[in-house]
């Protein structure tokens, strides 16, 4: 799949023929902080995905919702609020509840390291703060990616 | 999930197997899956209503689409929506906003909507948006509404697999209006002047009736409504139109140009596959190719070439 | 709207005031520059600033017009205020420090200010948290997990009572960061006052209420810009005639620009935004002169030092020459631009978080000789989390530093005259009139911020700067040079849960002491306020408050009677 090398403009484009990496960016909960939602949008459509933002204050339902209707195989999680352990949980449970396995969650935002690990066991990886290389992200995203999507297309 | 899975959940309405089988028909390599499954809902589909709805950036498409889903659903019917964007001609990614603007009327009311990008390869958007239609077509949904940006040949297919398009215009286009009018007259079943609360709402609407009187008129007569998606004026007027239109073509009075249409995107995506696979970027064609490179032959010679290579002559024998 | 070719007009006699060509520097040029050059192997840099205006090798008369010291400059406390809007600035009086600051309960913020008085602050600056900024109370289902975070909440006048416990009213101002539910709040401030017997003409502070740079920017509203700015119509009006000495609103560049925006494009979308609401007043029927003098801004001070500077000091050129030309002011009051200074979050880092206090510095000596009114200094913590008691000590000592060790503010203006500074205050000052002239034709500032025009082209900024990040072709020190392995975490403030369960506690009571009836009536009149767009609101506001009215209660009529607001899309 698309990824991190594609990132500078014009190069590769249409050799490939497999459905690009579909993302879906939200802020769940109360936050509106989004000049970094900004960057990693315009990043992901210039590294070859395909990409959704969630808009602003969305509930957790909306973002799972969201998830399913458009098929997506990663839900990026972004919160600078602080709130990061109580919502990202609630739409991990969310989650969990409708036993989707095919859609990773990825993180990131004001993450303090102590908080780190707990949203590791909750299934939310990456957790990439401030200063983070945008190809570190796209990497980090393009593995997940790839795993889900052998995840769905799996019979 | 296989197909009898996935079939199985189309017809349930499971919505997780709903978008992943629309998702199959976006994905090239999983064609013959898709395949697959177009052969099994193909038999249960043709029961809905599909409309098109198109029209220059900005005018207001998505918020209308919105709008009047909503609408839609409170008079009892079940409508589920599709949306385009263009992807970057560089990367060919995309940045899916369309959602974005009726996110507000798909949580409330419930309403099922999936955006799918104008990426890559020719063709390949304008069947994934034939699967798309099939696909909720199949699980029951009816109207279902496409959005297009109305411009470039895969938009006009999507168009031509509609049975009724509404062409959405809004005041303030200016001197574009002119260019824009004469490539969208002629597909449009419903004209939409957006945007009513707007300055020279009335004068747009005017001068489209004035051009649309100009052509030749069939037995449709095509109306020209202003709304406002903002507050949901006209949209009851929008929605009888509709009916109206669907009416019209359900008494073998108007065109029934679809299945035409249908044949001859798969046919053509078929045709072009099947060159493809014989095209297949091998040794040889990489060969052809750096000589174009080096200017050592002209892109004709070299698809000629090509072609020759994989069918051994050009044209028909 | 029609369209004015003030700022068209203003914009050639600017282009018009040097010569294309410096004599003097071309001939240093040839005769030592470059010989210099070949013989070194001199290799062009990047020298360019946020705003994209190239620097020079140096600057000479020839980059300043000739009449720049009587028309340009003028003289502190004297029309354009080029150089400060007091005739003495810092030597009669030092700038205001005011560190922003709350969280958690009402209890804890209480505490945190009456610290910060203790520690020598001279104005209270006060934040929210999340469910407040956007009119929810602590028991919303959305505030689960947010009660407290980011700020101070308050539910209900309550909690607003035990924020200000023991502080005197009529001793400090208060400034309060909030925007949408601003006359909700400036209406528990009023009851509060009445309570505490202060009268109404002795009471002062200010609320940051400048509602287009929330669609611009920090992006809290909750209903459509109409509806706000008619809200903020109302408490204009009545504060001009009732609470004389409250600012009902702080023209917000600083947002715009950790929003991504450039300094240029700081510069002029803020004064954009202040000559939309001068226009308002003046159509509700106020004479410029009666009003305009509230009307207070707010800049960033962010890293590049010589560009800040030029910043502020281009914006008091502006505002005071079309506050005259355009708009025809009369009183000097009405001309001269007062602001707050916030050095920029978004240059501190998470890695490497003690360089921050250096970056800090800069920043804020950039304001101190921008000649601010007051000054808030971030925290080196500001990637981490909301500051530490330690962290906002130091931030604030380094205010007291630049004050009363440096000299810095012995004479007014100390940069003015430098032949650099001049040349980028007129650069600054021309990229502000491209874009006001722009607007204009557009159809004026809320229709381009309706379209998403000033969005995109801030957001447009915001991915070119990432990119140079990203390329290394600017520096951030630990960011992408310098880099440090394996860094410790930090000692970090965390706010407990308790505050959440606290404050619903308390809402609970407010709810189970207050009179249903009264709650009743005054949302109802509230509600019929609404609808009638002469009526003004403020009064009804005052009155839900003291009914112990809760701020989503009275919010909530709002987003009933003007609906809600999705915003254009901007990537
Ligand atoms: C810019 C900024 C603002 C701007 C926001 C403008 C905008 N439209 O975005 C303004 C001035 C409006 C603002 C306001 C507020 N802010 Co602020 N703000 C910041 C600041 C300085 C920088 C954030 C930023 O944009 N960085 C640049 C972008 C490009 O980086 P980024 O967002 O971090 O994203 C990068 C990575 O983190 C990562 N990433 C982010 N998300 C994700 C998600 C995934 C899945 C992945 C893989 C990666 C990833 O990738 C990005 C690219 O590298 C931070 C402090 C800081 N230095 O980080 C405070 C900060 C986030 N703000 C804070 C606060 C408190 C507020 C307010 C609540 C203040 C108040 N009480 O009024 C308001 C609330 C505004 C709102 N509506 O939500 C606090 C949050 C405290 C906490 N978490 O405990 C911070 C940490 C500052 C502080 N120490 O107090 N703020
Ligand atoms: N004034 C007004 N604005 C509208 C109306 N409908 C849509 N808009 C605005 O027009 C802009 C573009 O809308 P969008 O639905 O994204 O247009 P699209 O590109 O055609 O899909 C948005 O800012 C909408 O809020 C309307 O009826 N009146
Ligand atoms: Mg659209």
């Amino acid at each position: 799949m698309s990824g991190g090398e594609y990132l500078a403009d014009g190069k590769n484009q249409s050799l490939f023929k497999d459905k690009p990496i579909k993302i879906l960016l939200a802020k769940p909960g109360i936050d509106g902080h989004d000049r970094g939602m900004f960057v990693l949008a315009r990043a992901f459509r210039d590294a070859g995905m395909d990409v959704l933002y969630a808009g602003l204050l969305p509930t957790p339902e909306d973002v799972v919702d969201t998830a399913v209707n458009e098929d997506v195989d990663v839900i990026a999680l972004s919160l600078l609020n602080g709130a990061h352990l109580t919502v990202f949980k609630k739409v991990m449970d969310l989650i969990n509840k409708r036993k989707i396995d095919d859609i990773a969650v990825v993180g990131g935002g004001t993450i303090p390291d102590q908080d780190k690990p707990k949203l590791e066991k909750m299934g939310i990886t990456g957790n990439y703060g401030p200063g983070t290389p945008l190809k570190v992200i796209i990497d980090h995203i393009t593995e997940r990616a790839t795993e889900a999507r052998s995840r769905k297309n799996r019979n | 999930m296989n197909v009898d899975e996935l079939f199985e959940g189309i017809r349930k309405r499971d919505l997780r197997s709903v978008s992943r089988s629309i998702s199959i028909f976006e994905d090239d390599l999983q064609s013959s899956k898709a395949d697959e499954l177009m052969k099994r809902i193909y038999p249960i589909t043709g029961r809905a209503h599909i409309i098109g709805i198109t029209g220059p950036p900005g005018v207001g498409k998505s918020t209308l689409m919105g709008r009047l889903s909503k609408r839609m659903k409170e008079t009892g019917k079940d409508p589920a929506l599709v949306a385009i964007d263009a992807s970057s001609p560089f990367s060919r990614g995309s940045f899916l906003g369309n959602r974005i603007r009726m996110q507000d009327s798909l949580r409330e009311n419930g309403i099922f909507m999936r955006s799918l990008s104008n990426r890559g390869f020719k063709g390949g958007l304008s069947l994934s948006a034939l699967g798309a239609v099939k696909v909720l077509d199949a699980s029951g949904f009816d109207p279902i509404i496409i959005e297009t940006v109305g411009s470039g040949q895969s938009d006009l297919d999507i168009i031509s697999i509609a049975d009724t398009t509404a062409v959405i215009l809004a005041p303030g286009l200016g001197d574009e209006i002119q260019a824009i009018k004469a490539g969208i007259m002629e597909i449009g079943d419903i004209f939409v002047v957006n945007k009513i609360d707007r300055e020279g709402a009335f004068l747009a609407m005017k001068d489209i009736q004035d051009t649309l009187s100009l052509g030749k008129s069939g037995n449709w007569i095509k109306p020209v409504i202003g709304t406002n998606s903002l507050t949901g004026e006209g949209l009851d007027e929008l929605i009888n139109e509709i009916d109206q239109h669907k009416k019209f073509l359900g008494n073998g009075s108007g065109r029934d140009t679809r299945p035409t249409s249908e044949l001859y995107l798969l046919l053509e995506n078929r045709i072009r596959k099947l060159i493809e696979s014989y095209v297949s970027d091998d040794e040889s064609t990489a060969d052809i190719v750096s000589l174009v490179r080096s200017r050592k032959i002209d892109p004709y010679e070299a698809s000629e070439a090509i072609i020759r290579k994989s069918f051994g002559h050009v044209g028909k024998n | 709207m029609d369209y004015d070719d003030y700022y068209s007009r203003k914009l050639i006699s600017l282009k018009e005031r040097i010569p294309k060509e410096n004599h003097e520097r071309e001939l240093w040029s040839e005769k030592t520059l470059e010989p210099w050059n070949n013989s070194t192997g001199y290799e062009e840099g990047n020298f360019e600033n946020s705003s994209g205006i190239k620097s020079d090798y140096y600057y000479n008369s020839e980059d300043i017009p000739k009449d720049t010291e009587s028309s340009d400059l003028g003289k502190p406390g004297e029309f354009p205020f080029t150089r400060g809007i007091y005739p003495n600035m810092y030597r009669g009086r030092l700038w205001t420090m005011r560190m922003f600051s709350g969280f958690g309960t009402p209890e804890d913020t209480n505490r945190r200010l009456k610290y910060l008085i203790k520690h020598g602050e001279s104005g209270l600056s006060i934040a929210f948290d999340m469910p407040t900024l956007y009119g929810y109370d602590c028991d919303n289902d959305r505030s689960h997990g947010e009660v407290g975070k980011c700020g101070v909440n308050v539910s209900s006048l309550k909690d607003m009572e035990v924020i200000f416990r023991g502080i005197d009213l009529s001793k400090v101002s208060t400034s309060m960061t909030i925007n949408a539910p601003a006359a909700v709040l400036t209406a528990m401030y009023i009851a509060i006052a009445k309570k505490q017997k202060i009268p109404l003409n002795q009471v002062a502070g200010t609320v940051q209420a400048d509602i287009l740079k929330e669609y611009i920017a920090q992006k809290e509203w909750m209903y459509p810009p109409e509806a706000h700015i008619r809200i903020i119509r109302d408490m204009m009006t009545y504060c001009t005639e009732n609470v004389p000495k409250w600012n009902y609103i702080s023209i917000s560049g600083y947002h715009i620009r950790e929003a991504g925006s450039s300094a240029a494009q700081e510069l002029a979308f803020t004064l954009a935004d202040g000559f939309y609401y001068v226009d308002l007043g003046i159509k509700s029927g106020l004479s410029v002169d009666d009003f305009a003098p509230r009307l207070s801004f707010f800049f960033n001070s962010s890293i590049n030092f010589f560009e800040e500077i030029a910043k502020m000091r281009a914006a008091r050129r502006i505002w005071a020459t079309v506050m005259k030309e355009k708009y025809g002011a009369k009183n000097n009051r009405t001309m001269l631009l007062r602001f707050h200074t916030q050095t920029s979050g978004y240059t501190l880092t998470w890695q490497q978080p003690l360089n921050n206090i250096v970056r800090t510095t800069i920043e804020a000596m950039a304001a101190v000789l921008g000649g601010t009114q007051s000054l808030h200094t971030n925290s080196y913590d500001e990637a981490w989390a909301l500051p530490s008691e330690q962290a906002v000590k130091v931030a604030l000592r380094t205010q007291q530093i630049i004050a009363e060790e440096t000299g810095i503010t012995h004479t007014i203006d100390p940069l003015g005259g430098s032949y650099y500074l001049e040349w980028l205050t007129d650069q600054m000052e021309e990229r502000a009139y491209e874009y006001f002239d722009k607007i204009e034709k557009m159809g004026g500032m809320l229709e381009a911020v309706k379209k998403g025009y000033i969005q995109k082209e801030i957001a447009a900024t915001s991915y070119r700067r990432q990119m140079r990040i990203e390329n290394g072709e600017e520096v951030m020190v630990g960011v992408n040079k310098y880099k440090e392995e394996n860094e410790k975490p930090i000692g970090i403030l965390r706010i407990s849960r308790k505050a959440q369960e606290n404050q619903i506690q308390r809402l609970a009571r407010v709810k189970s002491t207050r009179s249903e009836k009264k709650v009743e009536e005054s949302l109802s009149r509230l509600e019929e306020a609404m609808k009638n767009p002469d009526e003004n609101l403020m009064p009804y506001y005052i009155d839900a408050v003291e009914a112990y009215c809760t701020l989503e209660e009275i919010s909530n009529v709002g987003r009933r009677v003007f609906g809600g607001w999705k915003e254009p899309v901007i990537v």
